[in-house]
This record gives structure tokens, C-alpha cells and sequence, in this order.
């Protein structure tokens, strides 16, 4: 009994050992990659480079002009999760407290099938909205689009959240003379932080990884964000194929990094956020 | 003066929920009222003014050899990708949720893909999938005697390349929601089926799966939307082809947005929404089926 037990769990060790060296072998071949010639690459593709030099960063840097994209895509990911976060909580916190009233219902029927619906049918009429509005190239286009997308499943989570606080911690407030907006800001809103940080994690992975929008919306460079530019620089030919590695690990960095510095935090949000969904 | 007071806290309750639904109405539901508009349009970048033009637009969809295509491509993408998905997730999240030495490294390993963006994702598994000299993958088929696969250079491997290239990169998402799941499935059930007498693989069909039911709609619902959004993947592995094989219906919708016929984008768009509401349709009626049989 004892030593079938002793092989299961070396086989499911095994197993595990095998799934993991999958999923690990290509991120590690793009890394190593990055610092190798075209003819290393080839020929040893699993070593380890031979020369840890960071001129085909340093290249790749500027190609991409990175400071400008990375901070185009910065603005768009913070302002969109920052709006997202005040406008769903303000709108769940309300939608729950009113639950029995038939505004309250009707909006959150209409939110839901934000859910259900994915935004990129209609996007012509998205192009054509934002083209009359001016806003074509704006980064704010872009911002309002993340937003209005994201926002129903986050409603979603806040409104189920908010009924587990208790309203009497709201009263003590309201005796106290406070309105129904301050009373949120001020009691419930700070209550609200798991749910805060679990759509603060879906949507900085969501909209920081969005390629789609920049796309239709963002059509002059100096407006683009990090993917737009390992776009136009891979669709571009070139010989020395080797060189777009560090391109394509300067797009995937920045989130890699916030990964592994809050993986627990990371992997926390999407649990939570499924849980309630 | 009690109830103007009452008054007003409903007032602002209603306020609250103003700025979210503006937000909602005009970038959400607005431009889907404009494409399906447009969709009657003949809307193009060139031609100077914009006229009704009927069912054109619908007409030509119909002779369009694309379009059938795309739509089977899609469907499949989305089908096969959520289904294979689970079949990874769903034992690796019950061996990952016992108390297994080093559980918390492997969940964290299997979730790291998802965090990178899907584009540079497939760029880096076109080169892997290479059928040059320098293709990882192909240098291990020669390796073992077998002969060399141009997996992107044709439509059918192509189509399988990029699903499994997905499930690659989002198994450890649906492994994540599942693993929140089974830790809500009390302990209780798993004792009282053992001294019931219940095998490992009783247990697993008669407590694990039906307790995962919600985990399962979730992946199986979400998987599928997201997968009927599959763009960037396609785009930078084999931009739809070899000769409109691989193709999707966002691929096929961008390219005609990019040739400039813009109507005619819009009734892709309709189709989409199309294509949407019946998976969704056929998916509820699914559940319900399933939740009659649970109880």
C-alpha cells in the first residue's frame, strides 16, 4: 500500500516535471535567444549563450522607441483601471443598495450583456464614434474604450461583494449626518479592497496585453503603445532574424516583472475574480 | 423634511451609477446600434459619400468564400481550445490542490504564459514551429528520424498550431479558476465517501466534478468568448493564411477595414454578433441540461 503510494506520486511528479519543461522551454529559448547570433541560435538552440552583451537590447530599445511606448502604454493601463475601479464601484455599490427598484434592474441587465457580448463586433461603429468625436489618436480614445468594455464585469464583481457589508456600518455615517456619497467613499469604499485589487489585476493584465484597440484607434506613431511597435518592427524583413528577440522580450517585460514580483497577489486576483463570477 | 431627505439619498444612488452607464451606452451599446446601421451602408474610404445600399453588403457576405471559412475556423479555435484547456486544467488543479510538496512553484510555472501578450506569443512560436533550419521544433522531429512539418505553411496544421500554441498559453489561466473552486468543496464529502467505501476515481466523478460545475461554466463560457476573439495570435503567425486558411472573422473583418470597406466590415461584424448569440444560446441550453441531471 505504502509503496504504491510512494509510485504514484513519482509518476505524478513526472507528469508535472513534463507539463512544466513544456512551458518553460519556449520562455527560456526567448530569452536566450535574445543573445545569440542567427548561426548560435541555429545550431545550439538550448545553450546558454556564449556572450552576455546588451548592444541588441540597447538597439532594440531605440527601434522602439520605448520610453515613448512604454509610457503611452502606461497612461492608457492606469488611467483605464483607475477609471474602471471608480466608476464600477460607484455603480455596484449602488445598483446593490437599490437592488429592489426597477432602474437598478434594468441597468444591471443592460450592463450584463456587456459580459456576453464581445466589443469587437461592433467595432466600425467604435471607429466611425470616435472618428466624429475627434478623438482618433488620442490616447484618451483609447482609455474610454477600455473602460466602457471592461466595466461590466467589474460591476459585476462589485455589486456581488458589496452585499456582504453589512448596512449597519453605513448608518453609524448617515446618523452622523453624511449623505449616501460620502458614506461610500469614506466607509464602504476602503471595505471594498479585495475586490479593488482583483480588478485592478484582470485589467492591467487585459489592457496592458490589448493589441486590438491601439490598433483601430492609434494609427500615428508617436501615439502607440509597446505592441504596436514589436508590430512594425517584426513585420518589417530582416535578415538577421535573431535581433527581434530582444523586441519581442522588451513587449513582454514589463507585466513578466510585475508577475513574478506579485505572483501570489497575481494568481490571488484571477481566483477571486472567478469565484464571485 | 424626513422625506425630501429620503428623496435625495435616492436621487444620489441613482447618480452613482450615471457615470458607468454613460461610459456604457456610448462606447458599448451606441456603436453597436452604428455598425449594424452601417452594415446597410456603402461605406467606403473612397468613394465620397456614404449611401444606402440595402442587403448589398449582406449579399455579398454570402458569395464571399471567406466568410464560411472564417466562421468554421473560429468555431473550431474556440471549441476545440476551451475543451483541450480543460482537459490539461482540470486534473492538474485536483493533483496541484492535494498537499503536494512544491505546489505553490508548479502553479506559479503554468501561469506564467498568460501573463505574456499574446502577439509576442505567437511570434515567438512561429519561430519555434519554423519549418527553417533554425525552427526549435522541427530541428527535434529531424532529430528523431521523422521528417519535417511546415506547421504554419499549411491550413490544417496551421489551424492545430495555433490552438495548441493557445492552450499553451491559457491552460494555467483555466487551472487558476478551477483551483479556487476546489478549495470550496468541504473535506467533509471526500471523508464521508471513503468510508463509503469510494475508490479515488469514484470520488474524483461523484464529489470533484459535480462540485466543479461552477468552475467548469465559468472556464467553458469565458474560454469561449475569448476564443471567438481570436485576432493577435493569427495575425502574427500566419496573418490567415496560407491562402485565407487559417483565417478568422476578426481577421477577415480587419482586413477588409484595411482595404477601406467600411460597410462591409460592419455586416462581418453583424455576423459576429450572429455567430456570438448562438454559441451563447447553445451553451445556457447546455448547462441547463447538465443542472437538471445534477439534481
Amino acid at each position: 500500500m505504502k509503496r504504491k503510494k510512494i509510485v504514484c506520486s513519482i509518476l505524478l511528479y513526472f507528469l508535472l516535471g513534463i507539463l512544466a519543461i513544456l512551458v518553460l522551454v519556449p520562455v527560456y529559448y526567448l530569452i536566450v535567444t535574445t543573445f545569440k547570433s542567427g548561426t548560435e541560435a541555429a545550431l545550439y538552440p538550448m545553450a546558454l549563450p556564449t556572450s552576455f552583451s546588451l548592444q541588441s537590447y540597447k538597439e532594440a530599445f531605440v527601434k522602439m522607441q520605448y520610453p515613448r511606448a512604454f509610457l503611452n502604454t502606461l497612461v492608457i493601463t492606469g488611467v483605464s483601471v483607475g477609471g474602471i475601479i471608480i466608476t464600477a464601484s460607484m455603480c455596484g455599490y449602488a445598483l446593490n443598495r437599490r437592488e429592489k427598484t426597477k432602474w437598478s434592474k434594468g441597468v444591471f441587465l443592460l450592463i450584463l450583456s456587456g459580459i456576453m457580448f464581445p466589443y469587437q463586433m461592433s467595432i466600425l461603429g467604435l471607429y466611425r464614434l470616435i472618428r466624429d468625436l475627434h478623438l482618433m489618436n488620442r490616447l484618451t480614445a483609447v482609455i474610454l474604450v477600455d473602460i466602457a468594455v471592461n466595466l461590466p464585469f467589474a460591476v459585476f464583481l462589485f455589486k456581488s461583494f458589496v452585499s456582504t457589508i453589512p448596512v449597519e456600518l453605513e448608518e453609524a455615517a448617515r446618523i452622523d449626518g453624511a449623505g449616501v456619497y460620502k458614506t461610500f467613499w469614506m466607509i464602504t469604499f476602503p471595505l471594498l479592497k479585495p475586490t479593488i485589487a482583483t480588478v485592478a489585476i484582470l485589467n492591467t493584465l487585459t489592457i496592458w496585453n490589448d493589441f486590438m484597440g491601439p490598433l483601430y484607434f492609434l494609427q500615428s506613431r508617436e501615439k502607440d503603445v509597446i505592441l504596436q511597435e514589436v508590430y512594425r518592427n517584426i513585420g518589417q524583413f530582416s535578415t538577421d532574424w535573431t535581433s527581434l528577440f530582444p523586441m519581442m522580450v522588451l513587449g513582454v517585460l514589463p507585466l513578466l516583472i510585475f508577475y513574478l514580483a506579485m505572483q501570489k497577489m497575481v494568481i490571488g486576483g484571477v481566483m477571486s475574480g472567478s469565484v464571485k463570477g | 423634511m424626513r422625506k425630501k431627505n429620503k428623496t435625495d439619498r435616492s436621487a444620489t444612488y441613482f447618480i452613482m451609477t450615471v457615470p458607468a452607464l454613460v461610459i456604457f451606452i456610448i462606447f458599448f451599446i451606441l456603436p453597436l446600434i452604428f455598425t449594424a446601421r452601417y452594415s446597410f451602408y456603402n461605406w467606403t474610404n473612397y468613394a465620397k459619400e456614404i449611401t444606402f445600399s440595402g442587403l448589398d453588403n449582406y449579399k455579398k457576405l454570402l458569395s464571399d468564400r471567406t466568410l464560411s471559412k472564417g466562421i468554421m475556423n473560429t468555431l473550431q479555435y474556440a471549441i476545440i481550445n476551451v475543451l483541450l484547456q480543460s482537459l490539461i486544467a482540470l486534473p492538474v488543479s485536483v493533483a496541484l490542490n492535494s498537499k503536494l510538496k512544491g505546489r505553490n512553484i508548479f502553479r506559479a510555472i503554468y501561469f506564467t504564459p498568460a501573463v505574456l501578450s499574446t502577439l509576442v506569443v505567437g511570434y515567438l512560436w512561429k519561430y519555434l514551429l519554423s519549418a527553417s533550419d533554425y525552427g526549435f521544433v522541427n530541428q527535434i522531429i529531424a532529430g528523431l528520424g521523422l521528417e519535417k512539418v511546415n506547421f504554419l505553411g499549411n491550413g490544417k496544421t496551421g489551424l492545430w498550431s495555433i490552438i495548441l500554441i493557445e492552450v499553451w498559453q491559457w491552460f494555467g489561466w483555466a487551472m487558476v479558476i478551477y483551483l479556487g473552486n476546489l478549495q470550496s468543496i468541504s473535506d467533509d464529502l471526500y471523508e464521508a465517501a471513503a468510508m463509503d467505501g469510494a475508490n479515488a476515481w469514484d470520488r474524483f466523478w461523484h464529489i470533484t466534478i459535480p462540485g466543479l460545475a461552477p468552475a467548469i461554466k465559468i472556464n467553458l463560457v469565458t474560454g469561449m468568448i475569448s476564443g471567438l476573439k481570436v485576432f493577435d495570435i493569427v495575425l502574427a503567425t500566419t496573418n490567415g493564411g496560407p491562402a485565407h486558411q487559417t483565417e478568422t472573422i476578426l481577421t477577415l473583418m480587419f482586413s477588409k477595414f484595411s482595404d477601406g470597406n467600411y460597410g462591409y466590415a460592419s455586416a462581418f461584424g453583424m455576423v459576429f454578433l450572429a455567430v456570438s448569440m448562438l454559441l451563447a444560446v447553445v451553451l445556457l441550453g447546455i448547462f441547463r441540461q447538465w443542472e437538471r441531471r445534477l439534481d
